[in-house]
């Protein structure tokens, strides 16, 4: 009697576990595949289509790609910011400019999937974003540092081309929804 | 089940940890899926921040040179020697006038010059005309001058490096006190002097003392580079198309981990003029003790100062039998005779039967109402839902960044609706924008169709937007029959707001800081909604002998609302009748205008309410010009700051060498007691998954599953 019903909880609890680790292994698997059909989207853009979405029922479609070339980090960046968007990949925050025209342009990610190459990141790295019309601009990392959440001063405005990256902090916690960010900024490169 | 009894408490946990491993499981994954709001902020999206200002630009904490003061505000920023301002308050309250001297003390704790700005309320219909500063033994009386005029004049001694103070009104409850050229480590004392009147209110007197502007919802989109002006203000907010003057409105708010700062002493001394049956601060701990000629000496506990972060109440009532039932002030001044007379309708509740009504509650649940705001909303929904009648009709409304509501269209309150309303009510969360207009509009425009009943719009707010004129505009060309009642909530509702929607609304406006206050204000809120109103009221002077009164005509008063005219050129003697209706019965009363309390500053009173008025009709319509001509001819003859002068006071002496630098700070305000900064200020993005989580959860699963199976094998298989 004892013995079936241990086997039966172990039963229960491997595949509460199998589950689990599905669910993690489902949102690695969607973070990545997703970027790939998002590289499709962005080849209809290039073609010039206004907002091609990855996929038919998709509410987010690709606006810059931004390239690390010394972490050979290329990522497609969608636009809007919510949970929804950056499950799929960094997500560009409206109300700011979008990447690549001047201005603040903020762009936040998870820092467990896309945007965890953050923390590679030093001060002096180039960060190419191509635009879907093809045009390019370049940043230079200027700054990486830790803020609290509250810290909304990073999202205003500036008159030059900035790039504001965010991503939670520290990047191995094991739980998400902290209270700290880690927040790249990049400036422009005039030639 | 046939579990023996030793493996139930076994069945137990395993099944709870399955369980729970599910419920995680599905948790973590549905959120994931669903849309988690980036900023669930109510103000701060992200273009609204104003950067304009070199002065606060966000400085690095390395920047900062050795043995600076560092402050973190809310919006982010971090501000260096930021000036200290601590306030004294001194009122004497005489019938039904408070003169109050409000002292404010600007130190620099830096090691540069620099200029302090401090962004302060008052109560909203304060009749400010008197403006000192002191430096070291020097006094200097302030003038008052065209705001445009004014700011020259500030500008330029700022400039020359003399001392110098600016006194202006950016709303009728907000003001700026700019001090320029404070030395390091000194301090520059500046005194403001204004006359009020009293709350009379259903047999009780009352003076409410705001000590902050709370964070304001700054609704629009920002103004463009053309649109930005010479002067920007200090505020955290960046000026928009609705509201073009945020950043003066919106001083920077200390982040939660800062000390409270700006404190305050209130002393007051109180001449009733008649026996008090009680006397109470509901917000504040208070001491009083009676002088030798009945005069109560009113002081906050042990003397001790509070922090500026929530409004102050003084509440007294007479004992029975000697409440005021007319009450005549007057005063001559520049050979013009003044007066002030305030009379008491003998109305009585329960003189007519109840008419059925339709009642609408529009509720505010935005994030400023976060916290105790939400609740004492709800609370006072829940009672005024149980006061309802069969024979009613009700709805609810509530709004932040969205308006929506319980039902399509208002319903009878039959115990089937009135259920589903109070779970609605219970279910209410704050959070977002605070996005009136729509949710005034819609509470507006159900009107129309269905006559003879009375339609009352009970509105619950905090009232912290940046746009009232607007809102103003909408309750004055749609109101029709209906009416508007401010409940405001919360420890800084914005006063202005309440005053005014109520007024244009033609109903009137209640004040509830506290849960425990909820029963008690909310019944004096009903039995205005459910009495007859005093309606039709005239004034008739004798012929020739008329005065100059405001308000020109006398709005229809709710139960326990007295009237209360300011005349001036009133010969001494004349004798007045109000007339009115009540109940469906005629009413008059003659009074004979001789004698009455001389009483200094009544001039100031009547020029306060003409301005009120004047700026009334601008929101009406009114061309802006002809009504700036009007508000400046009577503010510049009675020295009183108005939307269109400022007092300035400007030293004779250069205290800042030439050479020397100074740098404009703002003094940053505390957040409103209960408010919570998140919900205000929001947060930046939220950017981690619960993948590794999971990937926990799932191998310790597994490991557990895995190491029961091996137990449950029989030995020697294992």
């Amino acid at each position: 009697m004892r013995r079936s019903l241990l086997v039966r909880a172990s039963a229960a609890l491997m595949v509460a576990g199998a589950w689990q680790l599905g669910q993690a292994g489902w949102i690695e698997a969607k973070a990545w595949l997703a970027q790939w059909l998002i590289e499709d989207a962005w080849a209809r853009a290039a073609q010039g289509e206004a907002h091609p979405r990855p996929w038919p029922w998709a509410d987010t479609w690709p606006v810059a790609r931004l390239d690390v070339p010394r972490l050979e980090v290329s990522r497609m960046v969608l636009s809007g910011a919510s949970g929804r968007v950056m499950a799929f990949g960094p997500g560009h925050l409206d109300g700011t400019p979008l990447p690549g025209v001047s201005g603040n342009s903020v762009v936040s990610g998870h820092r467990d999937t896309h945007f965890r190459f953050l923390r590679d990141l030093r001060a002096g790295d180039r960060i190419e974003v191509t635009r879907p019309d093809g045009s390019r601009k370049e940043y230079r990392v200027t700054e990486t540092r830790v803020v609290e959440q509250s810290e909304t001063g990073l999202l205003r405005d500036t008159d030059e081309a900035r790039l504001t990256l965010i991503t939670c902090w520290p990047f191995d916690a094991l739980r998400p929804g902290g209270p700290m960010r880690y927040v790249v900024r990049a400036g422009e490169v005039v030639f | 089940m046939t579990t023996g009894t030793i493996d139930r408490p076994l069945v137990a946990i395993l099944v709870r940890m399955l369980a729970g491993a599910i419920v995680s499981a599905l948790v973590l994954c549905g959120a994931v899926f669903l849309a988690v709001p980036v900023l669930a902020a109510e103000s701060v999206a992200a273009p609204q921040a104003a950067d304009d200002l070199g002065a606060l630009r966000p400085t690095r904490p390395e920047d900062a040179r050795r043995g600076s003061l560092l402050l973190r505000t809310a919006t982010g920023q971090t501000l260096v020697d930021a000036p200290l301002v601590d306030t004294d308050v001194a009122m004497q309250v005489s019938g039904m006038f408070a003169r109050v001297a409000v002292t404010q003390r600007f130190r620099n704790p830096g090691k540069t010059w620099a200029e302090g700005v401090y962004v302060f309320p008052l109560p909203e219909n304060a009749a400010v005309d008197r403006l000192r500063m002191r430096v070291g033994e020097r006094v200097i009386e302030g003038e008052i001058q065209e705001r445009g005029q004014a700011r020259k004049t500030y500008e330029k001694a700022k400039k020359e490096g003399r001392k110098a103070s600016l006194l202006s009104q950016e709303r009728p409850n907000i003001f700026t006190n700019s001090v320029a050229n404070i030395g390091p480590g000194e301090t520059v004392e500046v005194a403001i002097e204004y006359q009020q009147t009293l709350v009379y209110d259903q047999g009780r007197f009352s003076l409410r003392f705001p000590l902050v502007v709370a964070p304001r919802y700054i609704p629009g989109v920002p103004a463009g580079e053309e649109a930005v002006t010479g002067f920007g203000g200090s505020g955290w907010a960046q000026d928009t198309d609705q509201v073009p003057d945020a950043s003066r409105i919106t001083p920077l708010v200390l982040d939660g981990s800062e000390r409270p700062r700006n404190p305050v002493r209130i002393r007051i001394d109180l001449d009733a003029g008649f026996p008090l049956a009680s006397l109470d601060s509901p917000y504040h701990e208070i001491e009083h003790s009676p002088g030798p000629d009945a005069v109560q000496h009113i002081r906050l506990r042990q003397d001790r100062p509070v922090p500026a972060d929530r409004d102050f109440e003084l509440v007294w009532v007479p004992n029975p039998g000697h409440e005021p039932r007319a009450a005549l002030f007057t005063e001559t001044w520049n050979q013009v005779p003044h007066a002030l007379l305030m009379v008491m309708p003998p109305v009585r509740p329960g003189a007519a039967p109840r008419a059925p009504r339709e009642l609408i509650f529009v509720v505010d649940t935005s994030g400023s109402m976060n916290g105790a705001s939400i609740e004492q909303a709800q609370a006072s929904l829940r009672l005024a839902l149980k006061r309802l009648s069969p024979a009613d009709r009700f709805n609810i409304i509530q709004f932040n960044s969205t308006t929506r509501w319980l039902f399509d269209d208002a319903v009878p309150a039959d115990p089937g609706h009135l259920g589903r309303a109070l779970r609605y009510v219970d279910g209410l969360r704050a959070n977002g924008g605070t996005e009136m207009r729509p949710a005034l509009e819609r509470a507006l425009a159900q009107g129309g169709e269905e006559s003879g009943r009375l339609r009352q719009i009970v509105f619950l707010t905090d009232g912290s937007v940046g746009n009232e004129e607007s809102l103003f505009q909408l309750i004055a060309e749609r109101l029709g029959r209906s009416r508007l009642f401010t409940v405001g909530i919360g420890s800084a509702p914005n006063s202005h707001f309440m005053t005014r929607a109520a007024s244009f609304g033609r109903g009137s406006f209640t004040y509830i800081g506290k849960v425990g206050e909820v029963q008690e204000k909310m019944a004096g809120l009903f039995l205005k909604l459910e009495s007859p109103l005093l309606t039709d009221i005239a004034v008739h002077w004798p012929p020739g002998a008329e005065p100059q009164v405001w308000p020109e005509r006398v709005p229809d008063l709710y139960l326990g609302e007295p009237v209360v005219l300011a005349a001036r050129g009133l010969a001494p003697g004349t004798r007045v009748t109000i007339e009115g209706r009540y109940a469906g019965k005629p009413w008059h009363q003659t009074l004979d205008l001789s004698g009455g309390k001389a009483n200094p500053g009544v001039h100031a009173i009547w020029a306060r309410r003409k301005i009120a008025a004047l700026m009334d009709r601008k929101t009406q319509g009114a061309p802006e010009q002809e009504v700036r001509a009007a508000v400046l001819e009577t503010a510049l003859e009675h020295r009183l700051v108005s939307r269109y002068t400022s007092l300035v006071a400007v030293d004779r002496t250069r205290s800042r060498p030439v050479d020397a630098d100074l740098e404009t700070k703002p003094v940053p305000v505390n957040l409103p007691a209960g408010w919570s900064q998140q919900k205000v200020f929001g947060t930046l993005p939220q950017t981690a998954t619960a993948a590794p989580l999971q990937l926990l959860l799932g191998l310790l699963a597994l490991a557990t599953g895995a190491l029961l199976r091996r137990f449950s094998l029989p030995r020697g298989l294992a």
